[in-house]
């Protein structure tokens, strides 16, 4: 449906998305996931063809965008980080320009943007002027105007960005109804929102993408095995000759400690054993008191912090 | 492109800069057609018209200020390019927006020749001909401003810039008067202008081999046109600049001349311009 290949944006020496490629299908909710200043909004502006890629391509239901920009940008409805939209109209006459530069027929027009007003609920605003308008209802106006031309692919830039919670819940709703019927790709740095909404998450950090997967496969991915964060009182030559007897143990690894005197290290264990009370009961023994112990259950948010502050670490794992 | 034409339309008066545009266009006018022509109970028409041209100076960039720098600063363009609309359509939705209330404010002041024409002695072809040169110079004097209008991202930046360029495309005329006619003068400014497009070629392409090519290439058409024929470079610089000059080629219209090779000068000066507009917008996407 949608593949981008390759794709490269420089803006002179900095290189603000580098060599990404994937492939979204039809029917797919994508997530894009990453810091501020990923290249998340860049790569977005290349897909919709708003700016050009240095190198690469991105062919729309095998379409190059540069060689047929009208009929891939007829299927693809962009909903940008701030809403474009012209405050000195109302929220109907904004639509019915939209609807005409978007090639929608003339006599389907009118229903076409009473119906979109109908799904992202904004029928009671149609009059009012869009500068008027609180930042929720300019956000459904954009989405609206993203709708307006029946494209197959919704492409939307943090569409969550600036709204109450309240707010959030709701777009988050509509996000997820306009998946059934339209290819949905969105941007977030918020991971609870693409976790909720997305199938299929792409981790962006510094334009590269890190990892691609669902976001329970890439929480079992990256974990592995089960992890015990463990502070000890005792030394590293201690505790590891404790901890080894434990047959169950793959692996431990070392950190420095805050507290002087005290070791702090993460067990890793094979997936399905609960090692806690092994070896609480071997460190109690051996005279080593537990100060802490932590189970590393990753969440999408660890996995985010991880893939994109420690990349070389995860890479081991 | 009707989409665009509209919605440009409607913001004009949507927005104070229409009736902004339209009060200090009518206003001035109004004071130079009182004072020149009232009072002195003067009919000569053609007089007011010269007037008015100067008042475009300060008129037209008000006009086209906003056409693109507010659509960037809104980043309502985001809309526009990425719908399935063609640039040139969105350039030249935009022009013809600007151009249609340039029309509408021009055919009130059509009004003063009634009065001209009711009171005194209203010399007809030549007020004729004067307005058909508005329709022309006007839409030049637009494209200069939708250019630069489309360079910058703040309306006041853009209406200085529209400002400044017309005021140029103004004085060019006076400019090329003082400037010497010798030979040598002539030869040295050809050179400079050989130097300045291998310049621009060097900067744009990195490319030492051809800015090398096309410097061989101008010195060689100096020097062979020197050899041939040394009249060329007499007033060489005043007949370069006066390819410019966007006025001295009006000056026919007010006298009652309708001559083709103007028309097509305006008519090519508007389509370069849109045609650059298009190319700026174009690039900016690659930056």
């Amino acid at each position: 449906m949608i593949e981008a290949k390759d794709l490269v944006k420089r803006y002179g020496p900095h290189t603000a998305v580098d060599h990404a490629t994937f492939k979204i299908e039809r029917g797919e909710i994508v997530g894009f996931l990453g810091p501020n200043g990923a290249g998340k909004t860049t790569t977005m502006n290349m897909l919709t063809g708003y700016l050009s890629s240095t190198e690469g391509t991105v062919t729309v239901d095998g379409m190059n965008i540069l060689e047929h920009p009208l009929e891939v940008k007829k299927r693809i409805g962009y909903l940008p980080e701030n809403p474009p939209l012209y405050p000195e109209m109302t929220v109907r006459e904004y639509l019915q320009f939209a609807g005409e530069i978007k090639k929608v027929p003339k006599q389907e027009l009118a229903k076409r943007i009473d119906e979109v007003m109908h799904t992202v609920g904004i029928t009671d605003v149609a009059g009012r002027l869009v500068k008027n308008l609180s930042k929720g209802y300019k956000q459904r106006v954009g989405l609206a105007q993203a709708m307006i031309g029946k494209p197959d692919i919704l492409i939307l830039d943090e569409p969550t960005a600036g709204l109450d919670p309240k707010q959030i819940l709701e777009i988050r709703q509509l996000i997820k109804d306009l998946g059934k019927t339209h290819t949905v790709i969105l941007s977030s740095h918020i991971l609870p929102e693409v976790s909720a909404v997305c199938k299929r998450v792409l981790i962006i950090n510094q334009g590269k993408i890190v990892a691609d997967d669902t976001p329970e496969n890439l929480a079992k991915r990256l974990l592995g095995g089960s992890h015990l964060q463990l502070r000890v009182d005792g030394s590293v030559q201690q505790v590891e000759g404790v901890l080894r007897k434990i047959p169950a143990v793959k692996n431990l690894s070392f950190k420095e400690s805050q507290e002087p005197g005290t070791v702090e290290l993460v067990v890793e264990s094979d997936k399905d054993a609960d090692i806690r009370r092994d070896v609480s009961k071997a460190l109690g023994s051996a005279g080593l008191p537990i100060l802490m112990m932590r189970s590393l259950d990753m969440t999408l948010e660890e996995i985010f912090l991880h893939l994109t502050t420690k990349e070389e670490e995860v890479a081991k794992v | 492109m009707i989409a665009i034409l509209k919605r440009e339309l409607k913001s004009y008066f949507l927005t104070p800069i229409g009736y902004i545009y339209m009060g200090f266009f009518l206003l001035v006018a109004g004071v130079f057609f009182t004072f020149g022509n009232l009072i002195t109970r003067s009919s000569q028409y053609t007089g007011f018209l010269g007037g008015i041209l100067f008042i475009y100076l300060f008129a037209v960039p008000l006009l086209t200020m906003r056409l693109f720098s507010e659509e960037k600063r809104q980043r309502t363009d985001q809309l526009l390019l990425t719908s399935p609309i063609s640039i040139p359509e969105i350039v030249l939705g935009k022009f013809l927006a600007a151009f249609t209330v340039y029309l509408i404010t021009l055919v009130i002041t059509v009004m003063y020749a009634v009065v001209v024409g009711v009171f005194g002695d209203l010399s007809f072809w030549e007020t004729l001909g004067a307005y058909i040169g508005f329709i022309f110079i006007g839409a030049s004097y637009i494209s200069v401003g939708v250019f630069v209008s489309a360079g910058t991202e703040n309306q006041l930046t853009s209406a200085l810039v529209s400002f400044f360029s017309l005021l140029m495309i103004w004085l060019i005329d006076p400019i090329s008067n003082s400037l010497p006619v010798e030979l040598v003068a002539g030869v040295i400014f050809a050179s400079l202008l050989v130097v300045a497009l291998c310049a621009y070629i060097y900067l744009n392409t990195k490319n030492l081999y051809i800015t090398l090519a096309v410097f061989l290439v101008g010195a060689i058409i100096i020097t062979a046109t020197y050899f041939i024929d040394k009249m060329v470079f007499i007033g060489f610089m005043r007949k370069f600049l006066s390819w410019f000059s966007l006025n001295k080629r009006y000056e026919n219209f007010s006298m009652g001349l309708l001559k083709v090779d103007s028309l097509v000068y305006y008519l090519s000066f508007t389509g370069l311009f849109l045609f650059l507009t298009v190319r700026l917008i174009e690039k900016q996407r690659w930056v």
